[in-house]
């Protein structure tokens, strides 16, 4: 009775009137502070009502299968940005084009808005993004007489062998813990050179990896590999086997390539770390500019489905204002509709998280990567068999090319 | 059988009575007898029906499902839109043309028999065994054994991928100290057949303990009179073996054997987990191509097509059995 008589009211114009929208958020996405603060907002303003429901990671591609096929789906979903283009390929989002204005188009990266991109047409929102930046120690690079963070690669292979030097007489000292598998830093040298993963032609995608360029990549991979020349570092197992900021956690390593979270966890076991460590951008080879970087992260989509898309698009539109994007930086994230980063420039690792994010790419935008990342990764395979000697840099990209072009025909 | 009886102490009986009748009546009883017969024999199978219905339908609708798949595209879209598109055995000529596939199978079958093959022979060196022990030592063996038995098989994955680990683990560690120093660092996941050299182990270590008790449940209960006969006829342990063991359990034995076919011959996550069937894709075996086909690649139908040819090759393989599990079951009927 109740529900009829609140209805009554709201519903005097057109009976298909917005009462509620459902979003599907992911967790540990968004500081709950803000989507407390992003809902009432939205729901004082329009007078409907959000329904906001945490996903987890875990099994997610199966459920928005699910929940994308069904006849009633959430009003706006959270995705990976390497999944944005098979869903948007499979017909599933809406096509946000002519809105895109109102989402603060003129303020995306490059990359994020990439990522979001298909034939053209746009079938999202940035919402937020984290890029791998060299987390090192300060304590020890003073002790090695490193006044300044390396700002190409060839300081950065000195600054790798001042480190090994000073700490000679440690046995379990790693100056770069770089396992050999590490494949989204392998990206950002190869991008660095000019090269890519792939490459399309006629609407056809082939593997690009034995090019000149991505050969390059591979060899200066190798040469910081072989520069760090720590044994510890497994060939054949990417930075999650072993964890390492578990690794870097032990105190034992100079530097690690990683993300925001990795250095948390390494505080976490390691608690004095905190006043000992900083970042810098992933240099490049060209002296004072940054290595081009893997931008991982997530975009705000509207599934075609929608009942309430006039909603979820207001919904979207306030979610992409300054105020929300700040408080995103603040938190610690590359923020997704806005170019301002002077919130999340105030600790050292989000400084340089900042600047190099910039420079941020995605993987190819096809509905084929998936196939690639998600299966047995060519570069894994790549990278392994040429730093152990097991085929040489030629077969190796050769390989590993053949392998892309399969998987993505 | 009551009706038959009946009717026919009845025929006698009416042979005295005028001939117009008797048929009239016999017949009716007989009709009726019949109905109510056929009813009583068919009520226990209508009674069972709803179970035997759901039963089958949770047995067999999956199986139909993959069958029925493996002659569809059936790709992300397709699922997300409800669409069905026939293709007919296009999936089948995809799998089979690809040589990836043929590398695959015969790496899988390879797999299989080295697996079943030493993990069916060491259950049953530890049966005989067990039977030679005093309790107390075969107590803490057992014991030790449902231990490992109950471990979670992805825990005993990460522990073996530990004591495997190219720089901490603790295999490298002891042989160095044993004075093999070129196993410092050594990678033993450097080449398929390592790898699935480390994963097999892993399997054996897995199944033996079920092994080793179904056939310690066998060799137990062959009578000792046996063994104090053979003795007395001067009988070598092999010939004890071979004449007095080996008849008793070797039924038992080919059923294990098949168990373990059918269970290694799928394995899939101990494989997923160590190396997610690398390097290079040189540990893939068919569950991990099919898991590669239908997850990653979203290509759902091609992955019910490797399925189907599973089940064919498996049953190739267990075919001898199959038909003598067959056959026997005749014969005792």
């Amino acid at each position: 009775m109740a529900v009829s008589g609140c209805g009554t009211s709201t519903n005097s114009g057109s009976g298909t009137e917005t009462k509620e929208i459902t979003v599907w958020l992911m967790d540990g996405s968004a500081p709950t502070t803000l989507t407390d603060a992003l809902n009432k907002e939205f729901e004082s303003a329009n007078g409907i009502k959000v329904k906001y429901e945490v996903q987890k990671w875990g099994g997610i591609q199966e459920r928005l299968t699910t929940a994308l096929a069904s006849s009633t789906p959430p009003d706006v979903i959270e995705l990976g940005n390497t999944q944005t283009a098979s869903f948007a390929d499979q017909g599933t989002l809406m096509d946000l084009t002519a809105d895109a204005k109102q989402f603060n188009e003129a303020e995306y990266l490059g990359g994020l808005k990439d990522s979001l991109t298909l034939n053209g047409k746009q079938y999202g929102v940035p919402f937020y993004a984290a890029n791998r930046t060299v987390i090192y120690r300060t304590d020890l690079f003073q002790a090695a007489g490193i006044a300044q963070p390396p700002t190409s690669r060839a300081e950065w292979i000195d600054a790798i062998n001042k480190l090994k030097a000073a700490n000679a007489s440690n046995p379990d000292f790693q100056a770069l813990y770089l396992p050999g598998q590490s494949w989204y830093f392998l990206l950002s040298l190869l991008w660095d050179e000019g090269g890519d993963v792939a490459k399309q032609d006629n609407g056809k995608w082939a593997g690009a990896l034995d090019t000149a360029q991505a050969k390059a990549g591979f060899e200066a991979y190798k040469a910081l590999y072989d520069a760090s020349a720590t044994k510890k570092a497994p060939a054949d197992t990417d930075e999650a086997k072993p964890q390492q900021m578990e690794v870097f956690g032990t105190g034992n390593v100079g530097m690690m390539v990683g993300l925001p979270w990795e250095l948390a966890g390494a505080v976490k076991a390691k608690p004095d770390l905190k006043d000992k460590t900083a970042a810098f951008p992933i240099p490049s080879k060209k002296a004072g500019s940054t290595a081009p970087v893997f931008l991982g992260g997530s975009n705000l989509a509207i599934p075609a489905a929608s009942k309430n898309s006039a909603a979820a698009k207001k919904y979207l539109a306030l979610l992409s204002s300054k105020k929300y994007q700040e408080q995103l930086a603040e938190g610690g994230a590359v923020p997704g509709t806005s170019k301002d980063t002077a919130k999340l420039a105030t600790t050292p690792l989000g400084k340089a998280m900042a600047s190099s994010s910039q420079n941020g790419k995605v993987t190819p935008v096809t509905p084929k990567w998936a196939a690639v990342e998600a299966g047995q990764n060519p570069l894994k395979d790549a990278l392994t068999a040429y730093l152990t000697g097991a085929k040489s840099l030629d077969q190796a990209t050769k390989d590993a090319s053949e392998a892309v072009t399969k998987a993505m025909g | 059988m009551t009706a038959v009886k009946t009717t026919e102490t009845a025929a006698p009986a009416g042979g005295t009575t005028p001939p117009a009748l008797p048929p009239a009546v016999t017949g009716g009883a007989r009709k009726r007898r019949r109905r109510g017969g056929a009813f009583d024999r068919a009520l226990p199978y209508l009674l069972l029906a709803p179970a035997l219905i759901a039963i089958l339908w949770l047995i067999g609708f999956p199986v139909v499902s993959v069958f029925v798949t493996s002659f569809r595209q059936l790709n992300l879209g397709e699922l997300v839109r409800g669409e069905i598109v026939w293709t007919g055995i296009d999936n089948y000529v995809t799998v089979l043309q690809d040589e990836r596939f043929w590398t695959v199978t015969l790496r899988t079958v390879v797999f299989t028999v080295a697996v079943v093959g030493s993990s069916v022979g060491a259950g049953l060196l530890i049966a005989l065994l067990m039977r030679a022990l005093t309790p107390w030592v075969r107590i803490a063996l057992q014991i030790a054994m449902l231990c490992a038995w109950a471990m979670p098989i992805l825990a005993s994955t990460t522990v073996y991928q530990w004591m495997f680990d190219q720089n901490y683990g603790i295999l490298n560690k002891t042989l160095v100290q044993l004075g093999f120093d070129s196993f410092a660092g050594y990678s033993w996941f450097s080449s398929g057949t390592s790898t699935l050299s480390v994963v097999g182990l892993l399997i054996v270590w897995q199944a033996i303990p079920f092994l080793a008790f179904s056939l310690y449940a066998g060799v137990v209960g062959i009578p000792r009179d046996l063994y104090e006969a053979a003795g007395i006829d001067g009988a070598s342990g092999w010939q004890t073996f071979r004449a007095v063991t080996w008849p008793e359990i070797r039924s038992l034995l080919m059923m294990v054997t098949f168990l373990s076919t059918l269970w290694d011959f799928k394995v899939f996550a101990q494989i997923w987990v160590m190396r997610e069937g690398g390097p290079s894709g040189e540990s893939t075996t068919l569950s991990v191509l099919q898991y590669l086909e239908g997850i990653a690649k979203s290509h759902f139908g091609v992955a019910a097509a490797i399925s189907v040819l599973m089940m064919l090759i498996l049953g190739l393989i267990t075919f001898q059995y199959l038909r003598r599990l067959l056959q026997t079951e005749e014969g005792k009927i």
